[in-house]
């Protein structure tokens, strides 16, 4: 038995320098207010009070003594269920800049006892890799000054929509229409899309927030931005208003709020932008969705249909399906069919090695209207550890791969492939789209990007916060604890939509002015690209340059 | 006034003079006349370049104009061109005048700076782009009669366009696709039809005021003499034809870029009306999700302080088997009531003293959260302190009778909480004495005679307790006990020892006999040399009478490591026993014992200690019985009932367990009887214990000489002023200082009663208060 008088020491004890995260408290500056200490979302600090001895040593006089004295400051806990996470809203609200997280440069010893309870560490974020990414290092090197029409961004009209849907050859459109025969539906959107964060995971502030802003760029500013909806579902009115054309909605092996959707289809006054079929994800290939119990609030249970306070994971694939050509087919067909086949309906997978056969199989589908690639570096909610930083594939190469694999069949311009994946990671995120698609993507879907433009994520590759799946997100934009979400104004993440896609805009056109090119968006146009790394400028057939 | 200078574009051979040479020309031919008459041949930036420094120069191009007419042409020249001229007319000019008789293409006065440029037709793309105006100049003037081309006025800085829409080029829209695109400064006055497609971040779209339509009446005359078309001034000072494309102001440009419209505006005409309402309202009706700030009070907050006083368990009491709440006697003490400190305890115990004060290993005191800082608090001392207390007063009787079997300390506690509280309590003893083991087998050296006896004699004093010495117990008799009486409790104890039948096991004193005899008046003899089998406490005690009676050398030996510990075994050590093992006994001879290795450990007596089991045969069917190790144990609920539900049964006839076990046993059965008869509800001790981590030691200062406390008057109101008060509010108002929103107080709600509360209204949740706490009452929950 350990005495009380003792500290027990057990495998899992650690000291502050042992932590990711290590607070800085400035006790010179403290004014005891207690504000760090109410906002922490983990409670990983208190007011401590320690007992300084002060001996009372004099040699000539003899004397001798000790007294004490008792001084207090704000400290953190060492239990894993209290470690710090470094999100810094203990220095967001200090009046006196006397408290701040800083990471620990020491090799944290925490990542050896995480796995409390026998459990290994699930987290939200992204893959911790904070080096900036390949797809930073492409650069456009293609200017033209004088060799092309001289173009510019700021007073050229550029055309920057891209297609989602199955474009026909000419001569079958043609033909097609001749006959009066089904054409299918093709959607005219900006090549940068809010990548699917469902409700639920994302909180009804967050959720409604974007939808807000995608809604404004369309109505306001004429950017046909759309985003994709997750797969928990849409909330009805929202499915019956005239929003649901910006819309994707998706459908995943979870099926969660699919019922409500079909129940809303005949009250629907326009159509969604689209169908995503889910069938994997980028952040945690070959895992379902999951949306820890944590936050299946009432609200949420009630909009998926499932009980209140229960863990969501949604199997790794769709229990109906057993083949590649099957899924395909049964899938997409259904999917197609529930709208008539006015809506483009389309597959998203993770990045993978196998990613040109699903393509191969889309090409032979007449229904399928394009390929979403979820590369290694995309977010999510909720995953384990292991899944995110280390299952997957790079999204480039994966989408040059599949880019290249139609050209060779000439069906570049018919079926577009999308990418996701750590679109925007380090922030460059017009830059990392764009080059994804010069390496022959119709456009991409962004995620973690959005979370962290439009409402201040403060979620990084260095493992900050990152506490997206148990609902205590300091922001309010993965909680559904309205004590949280409500912090969370959804006209300010409306109004940062809206600056993210205008500045998005202009960083295009700036991007495609040099380019000479403004009436098309460059997919494919990988000759205006180029890498100082040999071995990746090899492997994506592009130009290296040093 | 010179003479016109003619300077030809074609050589004697009819060959075009390169734009080169041609400048040589015209530079030579101006220093001598400021006429020049230019007969172009598609030379380009002509006319530039040329400083009359304050007269006039004249040129009048006749022939094709090259591009770049007028190109850095200088204040007070006056170029005419009789016919149209090609691109970048007025390029870079900065101030001369510069007349076209006809059309001019693209780039119309690019980054001119000064000076005027008048076509009497209409000009191509990007005319008036990238002009310049420094505010110590004129600023430059684009007239144009017809119409101008896409892209006009980009990136106009300071430029003043006039399009009359007269035999325009493009009469369904006279400013082109998309104008003033990145215009900044400079404005347009127009005339016709337009496509409205000019930037809306750059310009907007005004009527001339008066001033403006001043300045634009005033000069038309001059333009029209210009291009010789004086005839249309009528036609063109109407006023009402005209309209203006303004450049917005730096100021009105930063709160457009905000976006063409705010916010707060989309949501409530656009999207609020489109749901017509919140847009989960069907999902979570009512549900509030307006904006809220980082800090907040009332129902925001993720948690807030509950003032958790006494509920949990300081360790004292949770682990005493009795639960005697020391804080709470600490307490009292504290307030300075010490007659209710002491009656608190004997509430709990007859044997504050003798069991607390001597015998007891004092699992109290091994959890005392205070020895975080130092000690923990000394209960043996703060027991003794209470052996000369009066019992309390027993309460009004109930009329009801239970009979006890057995005076041991499980027994004695029963009979003292039935009487405490009213009801006749009987107890039926074999021996002659009470007390059980404690006063049979505990040698005096640890319970202390004087001690023992005082308590036993406010046992025996205390009313409706009343003993029955010399009653063995059988069948027959216990069917009687059951009729007599309302309920019976089993407190016999352990009174059978256990043997081992190995060879001389006949030679073998059992240390229950031994320790009985060596207590009384007629002490065995004991060998020079002991040798004690099975090391465990009793063991010990056993060691230290042989010692008392002769011994010279005792030895204990067990199969397994000695359970002994504590003050037993120190004992047992001082006076020089010796612990040994594994030993197996093979015999025991008239030597001494021999091992299974056939060694011979000498001894002239040697001693059996290997435990006690329970004597039960007196029991009716109807109490059932567990058999362990041989033995049979009777089986009791938490309340120590047994499965005939008159009886209880107490002590270590359930298991073998401490002294102190015995008096908790007691307590519960009694306490589970009175609940009984009052109708009401037992309930077992259920707090939980106090998370030391909710205490804050450093409110304390550790003392350098703890724990030697003699004088025992004053020694435990020491004790009580550094008892931590574990989950027991001490009043000391640290929380309502340290809160820092001023939301905690403290109410009075009557003598010695008070609460401290938090105000919901004030409080921010930031768990100071817990924080602070020396108890630990104060807890921040969920909510």
């Amino acid at each position: 038995m350990v005495s009380i008088r003792s500290i027990p020491s057990t495998p899992s004890s650690l000291t502050p320098g042992d932590l990711p995260w290590i607070i800085e408290h400035r006790e010179d500056r403290c004014t005891l207010c207690g504000r760090c200490t109410a906002v922490c979302p983990v409670y990983a600090i208190k007011l401590t009070y320690m007992r300084q001895r002060m001996p009372r040593l004099v040699l000539t006089s003899n004397e001798r003594g000790s007294s004490f004295r008792t001084f207090v400051g704000i400290r953190q806990k060492t239990e894993i269920a209290n470690k710090c996470i470094g999100c810094g809203t203990c220095a967001m609200v200090c009046p006196n800049s006397a408290i701040r997280p800083v990471p620990n440069p020491m090799s944290d010893r925490f990542r050896f006892q995480s796995t409390v309870g026998g459990e290994p560490v699930k987290r939200g974020g992204r893959r911790n890799d904070p080096a900036p990414g390949l797809l930073d290092k492409i650069i456009f090197n293609r200017i033209s000054m004088l060799t092309d029409p001289a173009l510019d961004a700021g007073r050229h009209e550029f055309f920057l929509n891209t297609l989602l849907g199955r474009v026909l050859s000419p001569e079958e459109y043609i033909r097609r229409k001749i006959n009066g025969e089904w054409i299918p539906p093709v959607r005219e959107i900006f090549p940068f899309i809010i990548g699917s964060m469902s409700f639920g995971a994302l909180s009804p502030n967050m959720w409604l927030g974007l939808l807000q802003g995608v809604a404004y760029c369309n109505e306001v500013l004429g950017i046909p931005v759309v985003m994709a909806t997750g797969e928990g579902g849409c909330p009805p009115w929202v499915l019956k208003s005239p929003f649901l054309k910006y819309i994707i909605l998706q459908i995943a092996s979870g099926y969660f709020g699919w019922d409500e959707i079909i129940r809303a289809i005949p009250d629907m006054q326009c159509d969604p932008a689209a169908i995503e079929i889910k069938y994997g994800q980028g952040a945690k290939p070959g895992d379902g969705g999951l949306l820890m119990w944590f936050k299946v609030s009432k609200l949420i249970a009630r909009l998926r249909g499932v009980p209140e306070g229960v863990d969501l994971p949604s199997p790794p694939v769709h229990q109906t399906l057993y083949s590649i050509e099957e899924s395909v087919m049964k899938m997409i067909q259904t999917m197609s069919m529930a709208w008539n086949f006015r809506v483009p309906v389309y597959p998203k997978i993770s990045g993978s090695n196998s990613a040109k056969s699903v393509l191969n199989n889309l090409v032979r589908n007449p229904y399928a209207s394009g390929l979403l690639i979820d590369g290694i570096d995309g977010g999510t909610g909720a995953a384990y550890n292991v899944s995110m930083d280390t299952m997957g594939h790079p999204i480039a190469s994966n989408v040059r791969d599949c880019y290249l694999d139609l050209c060779a069949q000439g069906k570049q311009n018919e079926i577009p492939i999308f990418a996701a994946g750590g679109v925007g990671k380090t922030g460059n995120v017009t830059q990392n789209g764009m080059a994804l698609i010069m390496l022959g993507a119709s456009g991409v879907h962004m995620g973690k990007y959005m979370m962290q433009a439009a409402a201040g994520c403060l979620g990084s590759e260095q493992n900050r916060c990152n506490v997206c799946n148990v609902g205590i997100c300091p922001k309010g934009i993965t909680s559904q604890n309205p004590k949280l979400y409500r912090r969370l104004d959804p006209d300010q993440v409306a109004q940062r939509v809206v600056d993210t896609f205008m500045a998005i805009r202009t960083e295009m056109k700036k991007i495609m002015a040099p380019l000479g090119r403004s009436q098309s968006l460059p997919i494919g146009m990988s000759d205006a690209i180029c890498i100082s790394d040999e071995s990746a400028a090899k492997r994506l057939n592009i130009k290296y340059v040093c | 006034m010179t003479e016109a200078i003619t300077i030809k574009g074609v050589d004697e051979k009819g060959n075009r003079i390169s734009s080169k040479d041609f400048e040589d020309l015209v530079q030579e031919a101006f220093k001598q006349s400021s006429q020049l008459i230019l007969e172009t041949y598609g030379q380009h930036n002509v006319g530039g370049r040329l400083n009359p420094k304050g007269n006039k120069l004249d040129i009048q191009i006749k022939g094709p104009a090259g591009q770049r007419l007028g190109c850095m042409g200088m204040p007070g020249t006056t170029i005419i061109c009789h016919g149209s001229a090609s691109d970048d007319v007025g390029y870079l000019n900065i101030g001369a005048d510069i007349i076209v008789r006809g059309d001019a293409t693209n780039g119309v006065c690019n980054a001119m700076a000064e000076g005027r440029v008048m076509i009497s037709g209409s000009i191509g793309a990007r005319g008036l782009t990238m002009t310049k105006w420094n505010p110590e100049y004129h600023r430059p003037e684009l007239w144009v009669l017809g119409s101008v081309g896409d892209t006009f006025a980009e990136f106009n800085c300071g430029g003043i366009a006039v399009v009359c829409g007269v035999d325009p080029k493009t009469p369904e829209n006279v400013l082109g696709y998309r104008p003033c695109v990145g215009m900044v400064g400079g404005s347009i006055y127009y005339r016709g039809q337009t496509d409205q497609s000019y930037s809306r971040t750059n310009v907007m779209a005004v009527l001339p005021d008066d001033e403006q339509w001043q300045w634009l009446i005033s000069r038309l005359p001059g333009f029209l003499e210009g291009i010789n078309r004086r005839d249309l001034l009528d036609q063109l000072s109407v006023r009402e034809d005209w309209k203006m494309l303004q450049s917005i102001p730096p100021q009105d440009r930063a709160l457009m870029f905000s976006g063409p419209m705010p916010m707060s505006e989309f949501r409530k005409n656009i999207w609020d009306k489109a749901f017509g309402g919140d847009p989960i309202r069907d999902l979570a009706p009512g549900l509030d999700r307006s904006p809220i700030g980082l800090i907040e009070t009332g129902d925001l907050r993720r948690r807030k302080p509950f003032w958790a006083n006494q509920e949990s368990a300081a360790p004292c009491a949770y682990y005493c088997p009795v639960h005697i709440p020391t804080i709470d006697r600490l307490r009292l003490m504290r307030e300075g009531r010490e007659q209710d400190a002491y009656e608190l305890v004997l509430e709990y115990t007859p044997f504050p003293a003798s069991v607390c004060g001597s015998i007891c290993p004092n699992l109290c005191m091994q959890n005392c959260s205070r020895q975080m800082v130092d000690e923990s608090i000394d209960v043996a001392m703060l027991g003794r302190a209470v052996k000369d207390f009066p019992a309390p007063a027993v309460a009004e009787p109930l009329g009801k009778k239970v009979a006890i079997i057995g005076g041991g300390p499980g027994g004695m506690n029963a009979a003292w909480q039935l009487a405490l509280r009213g009801v006749e309590a009987h107890i039926f003893e074999r021996d002659d004495k009470l007390g059980g083991k404690l006063a049979q087998v505990i040698p005096w050296e640890r319970l202390p005679r004087a001690i023992w006896d005082a308590e036993v004699k406010r046992f025996m004093d205390t009313p409706n307790i009343h003993v029955h010495f010399g009653v063995n117990m059988t069948k027959d008799k216990f069917t009687e006990l059951q009729k007599e009486y309302d309920y019976v409790i089993v407190a016999v104890g352990t009174h059978e020892p256990r043997r081992i039948p190995f060879p001389g096991h006949e030679r073998v004193i059992t240390a229950l006999d031994f320790l009985k005899g060596a207590k009384s008046d007629k002490p065995p003899a004991v060998g020079k040399q002991v040798v004690i089998i099975g090391a465990g406490n009793v063991g010990c005690d056993v060691a230290c009478e042989c010692y008392r009676l002769g011994a010279q050398e005792v030895t204990l030996v067990d199969i397994q490591k000695p359970l002994a510990f504590g003050k037993e075994k120190k004992a047992a050590e001082a006076l020089g026993a010796k612990f040994k093992w594994p030993v197996s006994t093979k015999e025991v001879t008239e030597e001494g014992l021999i091992d299974a290795a056939d060694e011979l450990i000498p001894a002239q007596t040697v001693i059996v200690s290997i435990g006690d089991v329970p004597a039960l045969k007196f029991l009716p069917d109807t109490v059932e019985v567990l058999t362990v190790g041989g033995a049979g144990w009777i089986k009791t609920n938490d309340a120590c009932r047994t499965s005939d539900p008159q009886i209880y049964a107490v002590g270590d006839v359930e298991r073998p367990g401490l002294a102190t076990n015995a008096l908790g046993h007691g307590k519960n059965a009694a306490h589970a009887i009175i609940a009984e008869i009052k109708g009401e509800e037992w309930k077992p001790f259920t707090k939980q214990v106090i998370n030391l981590q909710n205490l804050t030691p450093a409110h304390y200062e550790p003392e350098t000489c703890p724990g030697t406390h003699t004088d025992i008057a004053h020694a435990d109101i020491h004790e009580a002023d550094r008892c931590m008060s574990c989950g027991t509010c001490r009043d000391c108002h640290m929380c309502e200082t340290i809160c820092p929103t001023g939301a905690i107080s403290r109410e009075k709600l009557g003598e010695n009663e008070y609460k401290y509360v938090s105000d919901d209204e004030k409080c921010i949740a930031c768990g100071f208060c817990a924080n602070t706490c020396p108890c630990g009452v104060w807890l921040m929950r969920p909510f």
